[in-house]
C-alpha cells in the first residue's frame, strides 16, 4: 500500500446493464486514478453477485461501491462524479431472434398509423371540418361548397408540412439536428422509470448500502 | 375575375394554415401523452423510433386524405371498390379497427395518467393494495362502455 494520498475519481450512469452474474466495480463505473497501476485491481472488485436466474434488477448506492474500495485499498480518495444510486440490471445474455423484433417493431408501427390515421378523423369528425369548410367557403365565394374546394386541398397540404415540421424529420431524414419530439418523450419516460425503481428500492429497503441490508440476496423479494 | 382569384388564394391561406395548426395541436397532444414511447419501451424497440414517428406522420396525412376524398377515391376507381367490397375490405376494417383500438385505449389511459387521476385517488380513497383489480376493473368498464355505445347506437 503506498503512503502517499491517492484520488480515484469514479463516474458511474445512473441505469447499467450486465450480462454476467458476477457484476464488478469496472462494469458498472468508469474511473480514473493518479496512479494507473491500482485501476486494475479496483477495476475487478465484486460488488454484487445476482442468482442465477432470469432478469434481475437492484439498486446500488454509490456509498456502497466507496466502501467496498475502501475495503482493498483505505488510503484512496474517492471522488464520484457520477449518479449516486446505480441502478444494475442484470440479463442473460439470450438476445431474441431477430423475427420477433421484427414482428414488434411491425406491430407498433402499425398501431402507431392505425391510431394516427383514426385521431385525425375522429378529430375532423369531432370539429365537423366538412361542414366549417363549407361555411367558410361560402362565406368568401357566396356560393354552395361542392365539399372538394381549394379549402380541403390546402388543408391536406397545410396538415403534411405541419406534421413534418413538428415531427422534424422524414423517414431517415431530418430536418435540423435537434432530437424529434419523440426521442425527447423517450428519455424523459426512462428518466421517470430510473427515477421510480430508485425510490422504490430505497423505500423498500432493497438498496445495497453501507450500514443496511447489504448482504441480502438481490433476487430476494421481501415486499412490505 | 381578379375577385373570384383572390378569394380562393385566401380560401387557400385559411386552410394552409387551419391544417399546420391542427397538425401542431393533435399531434403534440399524441406524442406528449408519450403512448408510443410507451409502446417503444415495452417491446425494447426505442432504435426504432424514427419509424414509429414516421408511422405517425402518414398515418394522420393519410387518415386526414381518406376522410376528406375517401368517398371519391372509391367512385374514381371502380376496381380497388370491387376488392374492397368482394372481403378484403373486412379483414382490412378487422385490423384497423383492432389497432385503432390499441391505440386509443393506450392514449385514453395515458390521458388519464397525465392529469394524475389515479395517484389523486389512490390517496384520497387509502387504496394500497390491490391496485391491479382496479386497472383490471377499469380496462373492463372501457370495454362494456365502448361495447354498450356500439351495441345502442349512441
Amino acid at each position: 500500500m503506498a503512503s502517499e494520498k491517492k484520488t480515484l475519481y469514479i463516474k458511474g450512469d445512473r441505469d447499467v446493464e450486465v450480462t454476467k452474474p458476477d457484476v464488478m466495480l469496472g462494469d458498472i463505473l468508469s474511473m480514473e486514478c493518479s496512479d494507473p497501476s491500482v485501476l486494475p485491481g479496483i477495476k475487478t472488485l465484486k460488488i454484487v453477485k445476482f442468482g442465477k436466474q432470469g432478469q434481475q434488477r437492484c439498486v446500488v448506492s454509490v456509498l456502497k461501491v466507496i466502501e467496498c474500495i475502501h475495503g482493498k485499498y483505505p488510503m484512496i480518495e474517492v471522488q464520484n462524479l457520477g449518479e449516486t444510486d446505480i441502478i444494475v440490471t442484470y440479463e442473460e445474455q439470450k438476445t431474441p431472434p431477430e423475427a420477433w423484433h421484427i414482428i414488434k417493431t411491425a406491430f407498433v408501427a402499425a398501431a402507431a398509423f392505425c391510431g394516427a390515421a383514426f385521431s385525425i378523423m375522429a378529430f375532423n369528425n369531432d370539429v365537423d371540418v366538412t361542414k366549417l369548410f363549407g361555411q367558410i367557403y361560402e362565406l368568401a365565394m357566396g356560393k354552395e361548397s361542392s365539399g372538394y374546394t381549394v379549402l380541403e386541398i390546402s388543408y391536406s397540404l397545410g396538415l403534411s408540412i405541419g406534421i413534418l415540421i413538428f415531427f422534424n424529420h422524414f423517414g431517415k431524414k431530418r430536418f435540423t439536428v435537434d432530437p424529434t419530439p419523440m426521442e425527447i418523450q423517450m428519455r424523459l419516460y426512462e428518466n421517470d422509470i430510473q427515477t421510480t425503481l430508485v425510490e422504490n428500492a430505497e423505500r423498500e429497503g432493497m438498496e445495497f448500502d453501507v450500514g443496511g441490508n447489504g448482504k441480502t440476496d438481490p433476487s430476494g423479494r421481501h415486499r412490505t | 375575375m381578379w375577385a373570384e382569384t383572390g378569394k380562393q388564394i385566401l380560401l387557400a391561406v385559411i386552410g394552409l394554415s387551419a391544417g399546420a395548426a391542427v397538425a401542431g395541436g393533435l399531434f403534440s397532444f399524441i406524442v406528449e401523452l408519450g403512448v408510443i414511447a410507451d409502446f417503444a419501451d415495452r417491446t425494447h424497440t426505442g432504435d426504432r423510433l424514427l419509424l414509429y414517428e414516421s408511422s405517425v406522420a402518414v398515418g394522420g396525412i393519410l387518415g386526414n386524405l381518406f376522410y376528406i376524398y375517401g368517398g371519391t377515391a372509391l367512385l374514381n376507381l371502380p376496381e380497388l371498390a370491387d376488392v374492397l367490397y368482394g372481403g378484403a375490405g373486412i379483414v382490412l376494417l378487422g385490423l384497423f379497427g383492432l389497432l385503432a383500438g390499441v391505440f386509443v385505449g393506450c392514449w385514453a389511459m395515458a390521458l388519464a395518467e397525465i392529469l394524475n387521476v389515479f395517484p389523486v385517488f389512490m390517496r384520497r380513497a387509502r387504496i394500497v393494495r390491490y391496485i391491479s383489480v382496479f386497472v383490471v376493473s377499469l380496462a373492463a368498464g372501457k370495454s362494456l362502455g365502448a361495447l354498450l355505445f356500439f351495441w345502442q347506437r349512441w
